[in-house]
């Protein structure tokens, strides 16, 4: 008998995949853990920065669910599994001409680790057409690792409709890093965004790259069960934002946050029947917020060497079984109650759980946030032609303005782990990267074609003027033939009552 | 310096943005009491200046400098300047003002909007619809009350931008070219689009597959037209050769008080006499041409003015801003010949 078993819907494994899907945005792994009343699927990123845990209940989400645990899997079983293999076996399946005898009926998921057995997960798939795929995952066990968050220190919190939330994050530019949730006026909470380096690059020449500057303002009214006390900013990565908000809004109509200050943990949750999912982000360190600072006309040059003091030690890397193990005796007593896991994080959370805005957003931030953005659909047709068809390298060269781009032409894919945990070097790749977009102005070339004379600007002779059927297209528009009851009214063709 | 305005004709402003967003990263725009012009020169490629009346884009502006009509020049870019007006198309409002923030001077817009939500029960229209609420659902009512009452959100989005000196602007001329051979009206660019491109796009497979490596150089499409109703588009390369024509296309009358010399001795006269085989071409770039086609989007009147193996120019004049009290609303492109 398998320790663990369940057994999902066509619909559950969507919702599966979804959940797995919105992990991936963040890790490569994902641990799961099983217990008699839920599975949890959690992972935290790299840089630890973002933890995220979506429990499925075992009563409601699963169409069977057994948990068998003996011995060391008494309580709970955990493995890690990487979650490309996952999302490829979960993935939905639409048959040719929507057959749905193609599709999926259901999966049966089992587990089973010990002496003398082989540790795999066996999912097997039953379409309807009659056949099952089995897949078998390697899996690797180990402690899970957990992020804490003390419910009593989070006195901020609101709710609000994950809809109207995302659909506000379209309004915000691509190469933003950073958003500040704040109070600042009377009723009103302002998602402000902003970048670290509107503050370093004041100089006239790179004013105009510097990136959209957009605030929004939204009233308390529109929040249920809010409270922020006055003048209060948190800031947090605007990557990690919309990746959850994108979820929740598939998955629920209404997310939670709740948090205390700049620096502690933020925590975000939405839940379905049978599913909660719960995110914990670090917010950015005060200090590390000049831009913050410049908007009120002070300058903190000291943010970053504090930041990097506060660093994780290099053994201290996600995923390590050993992390609770490793630390002094006298450390790991100090660990707070409401650790939800033997792995204990440490009280220090800054260190543990260190963010940095994340120095460089990987290229396919444009792909991404694509998503987020009011398409015209119409409008795709009208957009140039590109023959070579490398449409990430045309992408992203329209995305020149900003700065964090352009060295990242060609590669369109950096996952977060390739993302540099040294927050020094990082401004000066967005520097440098910003020289060679030299400042531009209006200015006549010449060109080859342009041979005879070119007139001053604005005292042209005012060709467009000189046809005299620009008056006669506009009776052109009101000209209607009359034929039979029918006015033809150049391309329409309208019916006379 | 001031610069106030309350936005309308969105939607348009937004599609020329978009227009030339595709050649040019940066837009020099000029005010005065009348118009307001969007320039875009870029390094290489196209030209474009378009010219609005105030009226058609702005309401209830007030503009001053120290310049003659109160002249201001800006230079912003138009990539944020584009994501702005993204926000401010389904807005309830929507105004701009030049002020200055962090010492660094901005186009600010203020943008009230709300957000929708496509999936909630129709709101009160469709309960009044279907003739009220199903009784056994007491939560439903209370949930579109809730939806009903969506509050305003205000958006301001601030882009850098620079106020440029009059000298510098007083460097910066408009190309002018050779009188025109042929002018003729444009069929529906969406059509010269998707067979210009797909022109491109053969040139440049052809090219690939005859030398085994992709040309560098983007595919000469060649345009030409006559006096006589036509306009042909040709791709022509090692391994093909193909071609459109359009016929029964209009040639627009010339004003006569714009020339200082009789009608019947312009360029375009003789190439009327001279039959319907006296073309007048121009070779384009077709990654160009297909940027430059992107003004389709506006949905304009176009009238090309061909000057053989030298230039074409594209004159888009915008029914809805004319409509809307700008009888100046002209977006003109200067779309350079290559030589043979």
């Amino acid at each position: 008998m398998a320790i663990i078993s369940f057994t999902l819907s066509e619909e559950g494994m969507g919702i599966f995949h979804d959940a797995l899907g919105c992990i991936s945005k963040f890790a490569d792994e994902v641990c799961l853990e099983a217990r008699k009343d839920k599975l949890s699927l959690s992972s935290i990123n790299l840089s630890k920065s973002t933890y995220v845990c979506i429990d499925f209940a075992a009563n409601r989400f699963f169409s069977a669910y057994s948990f068998q645990g003996q011995g060391q899997t008494r309580e709970k079983f955990h493995c890690y599994l990487t979650i490309r293999a996952l999302l490829s076996i979960f993935r939905p399946r639409i048959g040719a001409d929507k057959d749905r005898e193609s599709t999926v009926e259901r999966v049966d998921v089992s587990a089973d680790d010990g002496p003398g057995i082989k540790s795999r997960l066996i999912a097997k798939i039953f379409c309807r057409n009659g056949i099952t795929a089995t897949h078998a995952l390697q899996f690797e066990v180990r402690n899970a690792v957990h992020a804490s968050f003390r419910e009593e220190e989070a006195c901020n919190h609101w709710t609000i409709s994950s809809r109207t939330l995302r659909q506000l994050m379209d309004h915000f530019g691509p190469g933003i890093e950073l958003l500040d949730i704040n109070v600042e006026g009377e009723n009103v909470v302002n998602f402000t965004c902003f970048t670290e380096k509107a503050a370093r690059t004041a100089e006239d020449a790179t004013v105009l790259k510097k990136p959209l500057h957009t605030s929004i303002a939204v009233e308390i009214d529109e929040f249920d069960n809010i409270q922020l006390p006055e003048e209060h900013h948190i800031v947090i990565n605007v990557k990690d934002f919309r990746n959850i908000l994108q979820h929740a809004q598939i998955t629920s109509g209404e997310l939670s946050a709740s948090y205390s200050d700049l620096g502690r943990p933020m925590r975000l949750t939405y839940h379905r029947d049978g599913v909660a999912c719960k995110f914990i982000l670090m917010t950015v360190l005060k200090d590390a917020l000049p831009g913050l600072k410049t908007k009120k006309g002070v300058r903190n040059n000291q943010a970053r060497p504090q930041l990097d003091a506060a660093a994780p030690p290099a053994s201290d890397k996600p995923g390590v079984s050993a992390v609770g193990n490793s630390r002094p005796a006298a450390e790991a007593s100090r660990t707070e109650p409401k650790v939800q896991q033997k792995t204990p994080v440490r009280p220090q959370r800054q260190s543990q759980f260190q963010i940095r805005p994340p120095p460089l957003p990987p290229a396919s931030t444009l792909r991404s946030d694509s998503l987020f953005v009011t398409q015209d659909n119409d409008d795709q047709m009208w957009e140039p032609v590109n023959p070579e068809e490398d449409e990430d390298a045309e992408d992203i060269g329209r995305l020149e303005w900003d700065p964090n781009h352009v060295g990242h032409m060609n590669a369109p894919e950096i996952p977060m782990h390739a993302l540099t945990l040294s927050p020094r070097t990082h401004p000066k790749e967005g520097s440098s990267a910003t020289l060679p977009l030299a400042p531009r102005k209006p200015r006549t070339r010449n060109r080859r074609t342009w041979p005879r004379c070119l007139s001053p600007a604005w005292n042209p002779p005012r060709d467009y003027r000189r046809f005299a059927s620009l008056a006669s297209f506009r009776r052109d528009r009101e000209r209607t033939v009359s034929c039979g009851g029918v006015l033809l009214d150049g391309h329409r063709i309208t019916i006379v009552g | 310096m001031r610069f106030k305005t309350e936005l309308k004709n969105i939607r348009v402003f937004s599609k020329l943005i978009t227009a030339i967003s595709a050649l040019e990263k940066i837009t020099w725009v000029r005010m005065d009491d009348d118009q307001v012009r969007f320039t875009v020169i870029p390094a290489v490629g196209s030209q474009v200046w378009a010219t609005f009346a105030m009226d058609a884009i702005f309401e209830n502006y007030h503009i001053q400098s120290a310049e003659p009509s109160n002249t201001i020049n800006l230079e912003l870019p138009i990539g944020p300047l584009q994501r702005a007006l993204r926000s401010a198309i389904s807005s309830t409002s929507a105004s701009v003002r030049l002020t200055k923030r962090d010492g660094i001077p901005v186009l600010s817009f203020t943008i009230h909007t709300t957000t929708h939500d496509p999936s909630a029960p129709g709101g009160f229209n469709a309960g009044h619809a279907t003739g009220g609420y199903d009784d056994d659902d007491g939560n439903f009512p209370a949930e579109v009350s809730l939806r009903g009452h969506e509050r305003e959100k205000i958006i301001t989005h601030d882009i850098p931008v620079r106020v440029l000196h009059p000298d510098i602007v007083e460097g910066t001329m408009q190309p002018n070219a050779r009188e025109p051979d042929v002018h003729i009206r444009m069929p529906p660019l969406l059509q010269l689009k998707a067979i210009s491109d797909r022109f491109t796009k053969l040139a440049s497979t052809s090219n690939t597959s005859s030398r085994g490596a992709v040309s560098t150089s983007s595919p000469r499409l060649e345009l030409s037209a006559n006096m006589h109703g036509q306009l042909k588009l040709r791709i022509a390369t090692d391994s093909l050769d193909v071609e459109s024509t359009w016929d029964k296309l209009e040639h627009p009358e010339l004003d006569p008080s714009h020339f200082d010399y009789p009608i019947e001795e312009h360029n375009c006269m003789r190439f009327k006499a001279a039959g319907p085989d006296k073309w007048a071409t121009v070779r384009v770039d077709g990654k160009d041409w297909s940027r430059v086609l992107g003004v389709g989007r506006l949905d304009g009147r176009v009238i090309a003015c061909f000057s053989n193996d030298n230039a074409l120019i594209l004159y888009v004049y915008v029914p809805q801003l004319e409509d809307a009290g700008g009888e100046e609303s002209v977006v003109t492109y200067y779309v350079s010949s290559y030589s043979a």
